[in-house]
Order: C-alpha cells, then sequence, then structure tokens
C-alpha cells in the first residue's frame, strides 16, 4: 500500500451549472479514508413568511477562490489527517430546493470530517466574498451572513 | 490609476461593476471611500457596512494608509452571504 499516491488535494469550484453531490462526494473518496462527510445548502421556500421564489449568488470570484483556498489550509493544520477536500458553490440563480453549496471532506476516520465540514461551511460563511439576494414575490433582499466579521447586525 | 470593483448592493446603487479611477499612490482606506463617493454619491448609505478588498486582502475604512500600484484592483465588499 502506497498512500503516497494519494496526495491529498483540494476541489474548489464556482459554477452557474447544477451541483451534484455523486460528483462532490466522489472527488474526496479515498482508498485510505473510511469517513466522507458532506454538508449541503439548499435553498428554503421562505424566510420571514415571506415566499421566496429563487436565490441568485454572485461572487469576486477570484478572491473568493483563495479565501475557500486558505480555508482548505486551516483544515488541513487543526485536522492534519484530513484527506480531500471539495467545495463547490452555486453562483447565478439557484431554484427553491436546490443545492447552492457543497462541502465535502475525507479522512480515514469520521470525526475529524464531520468538524472538519462544519468549521469549512461556518469560516465560509464569515470570510468568502459570495452574495446572496433573495427573490420574493414582489421584491427583494440582499442577504447579510450574521457570521460576516465586519457588518453590525442591528 | 485603480481597478474599482462594485458587487452585490453596492453595485446597484454605483450602476456599475467595474471602472478605472485615479487616485493618490498613498491614500488611508477612509479616504479612498470618500473618492469614491464623490463620483458615486449613492454609495454614502452603505458606508457603515462595507469594507474594501484591497489586492484581494480585505481592509477595513478607517486610517490605514494603502501603498497602491497602478492596475491595483480595489473591491467594494458589501456585508457577505455565501453558502
Amino acid at each position: 500500500m502506497d498512500e503516497s499516491e494519494d496526495v491529498p488535494k483540494d476541489f474548489i469550484k464556482l459554477k452557474s451549472e447544477k451541483l451534484s453531490v455523486d460528483e462532490v462526494s466522489e472527488l474526496v473518496i479515498s482508498p485510505y479514508c473510511g469517513a466522507a462527510s458532506l454538508f449541503i445548502g439548499t435553498t428554503r421556500n421562505h424566510f420571514e413568511g415571506k415566499k421566496v421564489i429563487h436565490l441568485e449568488y454572485e461572487a469576486y470570484t477570484s478572491m473568493a477562490e483563495m479565501e475557500i483556498k486558505k480555508i482548505c489550509g486551516d483544515v488541513r493544520q487543526k485536522w492534519p489527517s484530513v484527506k480531500h477536500i471539495a467545495v463547490h458553490h452555486r453562483l447565478g440563480v439557484v431554484p427553491v430546493t436546490e443545492a447552492s453549496v457543497i462541502i465535502a471532506v475525507s479522512s480515514p476516520h469520521r470525526a475529524e470530517s464531520l468538524e472538519a465540514v462544519m468549521y469549512c461551511i461556518n469560516t465560509l460563511k464569515a470570510s468568502v466574498p459570495i452574495w446572496k439576494k433573495e427573490i420574493y414575490e414582489d421584491e427583494y433582499s440582499w442577504k447579510e451572513n450574521k457570521e460576516c466579521f465586519w457588518a453590525n447586525s442591528e | 490609476q485603480v481597478s474599482v470593483l462594485y458587487f452585490a448592493r453596492s453595485a446597484e446603487l454605483a450602476g456599475l461593476r467595474c471602472e478605472t479611477l485615479s487616485v493618490p499612490r498613498q491614500i488611508t482606506s477612509l479616504q479612498l471611500w470618500e473618492e469614491i463617493v464623490k463620483v458615486h454619491p449613492r454609495l454614502a448609505v452603505i458606508r457603515d457596512q462595507v469594507v474594501f478588498a484591497v489586492r484581494q486582502e480585505y481592509v477595513l475604512l478607517g486610517d490605514q494608509v494603502l501603498v497602491l500600484q497602478p492596475g491595483d484592483e480595489v473591491a467594494i465588499i458589501p456585508p457577505i452571504s455565501g453558502g
């Protein structure tokens, strides 16, 4: 068994096409890992009593990819046994129930991959320059993550 | 001369996504904001919510002195909502 053939990799993609859970999980599966954990963020159909028609995402793409890469680096420092990390985020229109983000992490044992996935989504929400517009029936709203490190929630 | 990028609400208020602006090579981040608001006064309403990204590093609006090179990218970053 030569584990040096299976070099740890980060798979980061921002794209407007529909995301695939199969595709993202296959990226991280490794014969040396007994665990792969997954987070899927999907579009909810309501907010504060208003019906959500769909979400629209935009990104500062070059910086977003760099910030996600930094998050992957942090993950590998905190959980050195983590093998592969995949973060796919959708841009443009995302209809209700479809996925806007899928994060997958593999590790030899389950604790690390579960913790790393949670860290990834929490940190992404705090630091990656991506914006979401919620489209309602007769208005829209630019959302603000409470994790955003510079915005004051009043 | 720097490239200024506008995103999300700031792009709606400014009416554009990208432009070139002439600014002094050394300027505080707050002064840079004020230069931009001169060109796009409607941006003033979001002043307390935005930060900059200068050469893809976050910078708060304040006294921090920026040393800008021609062609540098400066982005207006409203509160983020990824994920």
